[in-house]
């Protein structure tokens, strides 16, 4: 079973890119289970053809009795779908969301398939949602970012927190390299590439920006499945054969601020 | 007393009649709590059976927040109708941030709430749990002119053993300067005993324990504050001079308080002639300053101290006045004359 998990900036593009590599693998005649760690729940949206399914947590707290159907959905390419939920924004732990759902998947034995594909939210802003990485879950982490700064910024947090959990001798986890979600700025392919090579990682794929993206989500669909014949549904595809492919996993070095600020200015 | 801060404040909000308290904390949280008090309680053969709910936050609320938990036991807690809800709190909701002032101010019965954050472990120890109480207790009462010949105590030690002894002890030394105690802030004084607390021309803190809620209730009221109970024999002096110039007692009535205090002492240290002459081991310190009493006493008596002398057991808690030392020197003169 392979694990992995899309980690980047809020709003960057992860659910998208998980959506469509899911729907990718699944193409390749995979078993595919993608789960949503964002309290925002919309992960799998694209895969349900828009429906917003129930969340593990919302039906943890409302059913005594839970079976594996009450939390895990069939999408598109028979994908299992499931999504992690959470509190209202302000108020509550949805740290703690991520812990409990993670706990009950793994009571249910509900953790299977050729490939589990985690989506979480952008920060790892405590324990909670670096939980995907930690106790065998994603072995392999990819990056998702674009070329703005910010966005850098939290892809290089994202790679302290591998540093720290790869430091265990417990830990499986490591960064499987850095997915650039374009957002067509100039030379933004050179300084993801580049920032790559700093962490000491590579880029695996460019995505480039695409109005078939927008067309499908409107649609409430992935592109692989709204526009399978575009070039952008080829995109996913080969990202998709290159992370299966892909075995140089490493423990990243995480850039100084500094550093960063130097290098996003350099490309300028 | 060790533990968090809930230890601490439930140990002063737990002696209010007609209050209940609510506990915004997992049920664990409070019964460990409840139970160390509960203990404390029992060896000290209190007699009250406080009224404490509790929240109940369940991993649900740590997830989704707590605030509806805590609105459900504000219901439950005014259906008794009580003078007063108290509102005090784990490190769980403030962890996860719920707005547990928000929710108290919102809530129908909002003017009989009282919330004290005190945040569990995150608030600090048991010592920050009782001044943190104790400040937000002082809170219901508005500012007022003192009455000249009133004093408050604060800040009592609740679970104490001798907590009634020592506060008959404090009582006698300030009938003897006509002062009396209008206020216990807060040991058995109902919520409008308590909004009295400004009418007390000075504070008397039992110990330094208190010295926070001490320090912002002395300046909220402006009065003066005497940092605690006498301490044995020559500190029952010192009370009666400080406490006598801290309520505007005139030196003459001071002094003649002070020579009846002698005379007493003098009177109940012969009741102990038996052991001048005789030596004593003190053995390990309980708590800093017993020691002094102890020596103090030994050479009022006429004893000495020697390795080789007979071991006595210092007191655990530090001797209030003459009555603390009386308890004391009763013990060891059962040990030294009887073995």
């Amino acid at each position: 079973m392979r694990q992995i998990a899309l980690y980047g900036k809020g709003g960057i593009g992860k659910s998208t890119t998980s959506a469509n590599l899911s729907a990718a693998f699944s193409e390749m005649n995979l078993d595919v289970m993608q789960i949503g760690c964002d309290p925002k729940h919309d992960s799998t949206r694209m895969l349900m053809h828009g429906r917003w399914i129930p969340t593990v947590l919302e039906q943890m707290y409302e059913h005594k009795e839970l079976k594996t159907e009450d939390i895990i959905y069939h999408g598109f390419g028979n994908i299992r779908c499931v999504e992690a939920g959470g509190p209202e924004p302000g108020i509550g732990c949805a740290g703690r969301g991520i812990i409990a759902t993670f706990q009950l998947l793994e009571k249910m034995d509900a953790l299977f398939g050729d490939v589990v594909v985690y989506d979480v939210l952008g920060d790892v802003v405590c324990g909670g949602f670096a939980m995907p990485m930690r106790d065998g879950y994603a072995e392999e982490v990819y990056l998702v970012t674009s070329g703005e700064l910010m966005s850098l910024y939290a892809a290089n947090n994202i790679c302290k927190a591998i540093a720290r959990i790869s430091e265990r001798s417990s830990a499986k986890c490591r960064l499987g390299g850095v997915i650039c979600n374009a957002k067509n700025m100039e030379n933004e392919r050179e300084l993801v590439e580049e920032f790559a090579k700093r962490i000491g990682s590579r880029l695996v794929y460019y995505i480039p920006r695409s109005n078939s993206v927008r067309a499908a989500e409107v649609n409430c669909m992935t592109v692989i499945e709204h526009n399978p014949e575009s070039e952008q549904a080829e995109v996913y595809r080969n990202c998709a054969k290159i992370i299966l492919d892909n075995t140089d996993l490493r423990i990243p070095t995480p850039l100084a601020l500094e550093e960063l600020e130097e290098l996003a200015r350099n490309y300028l | 007393m060790a533990g968090c801060t809930l230890t601490g404040a439930l140990s002063v909000a737990c002696f209010i009649p007609g209050a209940v308290t609510v506990v915004h904390a997992p049920h664990g949280c409070a019964h460990q709590t409840f139970s160390m008090l509960h203990a404390m309680m029992n060896d000290a053969e209190t007699k009250i059976t406080p009224e404490i709910m509790v929240s109940g936050l369940s991993d649900k609320d740590v997830i989704f927040g707590g605030e509806g938990c805590l609105r459900q036991a504000l219901d439950r807690a005014a259906e008794k109708k009580p003078d007063l809800i108290i509102v005090v709190t784990s490190c769980v909701p403030e962890t996860i941030g719920d707005d547990c002032r928000a929710v108290c101010q919102e809530h129908a019965y909002a003017k009989q709430i009282l919330y004290i954050p005190t945040s569990g472990f995150l608030g600090g120890s048991a010592k920050d749990g009782e001044n943190s109480a104790l400040i937000g207790l002082a809170g219901l009462a508005e500012p007022a002119e003192p009455i000249p010949g009133t004093v408050a105590i604060i800040g009592e030690k609740n679970l104490e053993s001798e907590v009634e002894e020592n506060y008959a002890e404090v009582t006698r030394l300030l009938h003897l300067l006509d002062l009396t105690v209008t206020v216990r802030f807060c040991r058995n004084a109902d919520v409008a005993t308590l909004k009295k607390l400004g009418t007390a021309s000075c504070f008397i803190l039992r110990d330094d324990r208190s010295s926070d809620a001490g320090r912002e209730l002395g300046k909220k009221f402006n009065r003066r504050v005497i940092r605690e109970f006498p301490r044995g024999l020559s500190g029952a002096i010192t009370f009666l001079r400080e406490t006598g110039t801290a309520c505007g007692i005139s030196r003459e009535k001071i002094d003649a308080a002070v020579s009846s205090e002698n005379a007493w002492q003098e009177k109940k240290l012969a009741g102990f002639s038996k052991l001048r002459g005789k030596s004593v081991f003190l053995g390990a310190e309980p708590l800093e300053g017993i020691f002094a009493v102890a020596r103090e006493a030994i050479e009022r008596i006429g004893m000495t101290e020697s390795p080789d002398g007979v071991e006595v057991k210092p007191p655990f808690y530090l001797p209030v006045g003459v009555s603390g030392t009386m308890k004391m020197l009763y013990l060891w003169r059962r040990r030294i004359l009887h073995g």
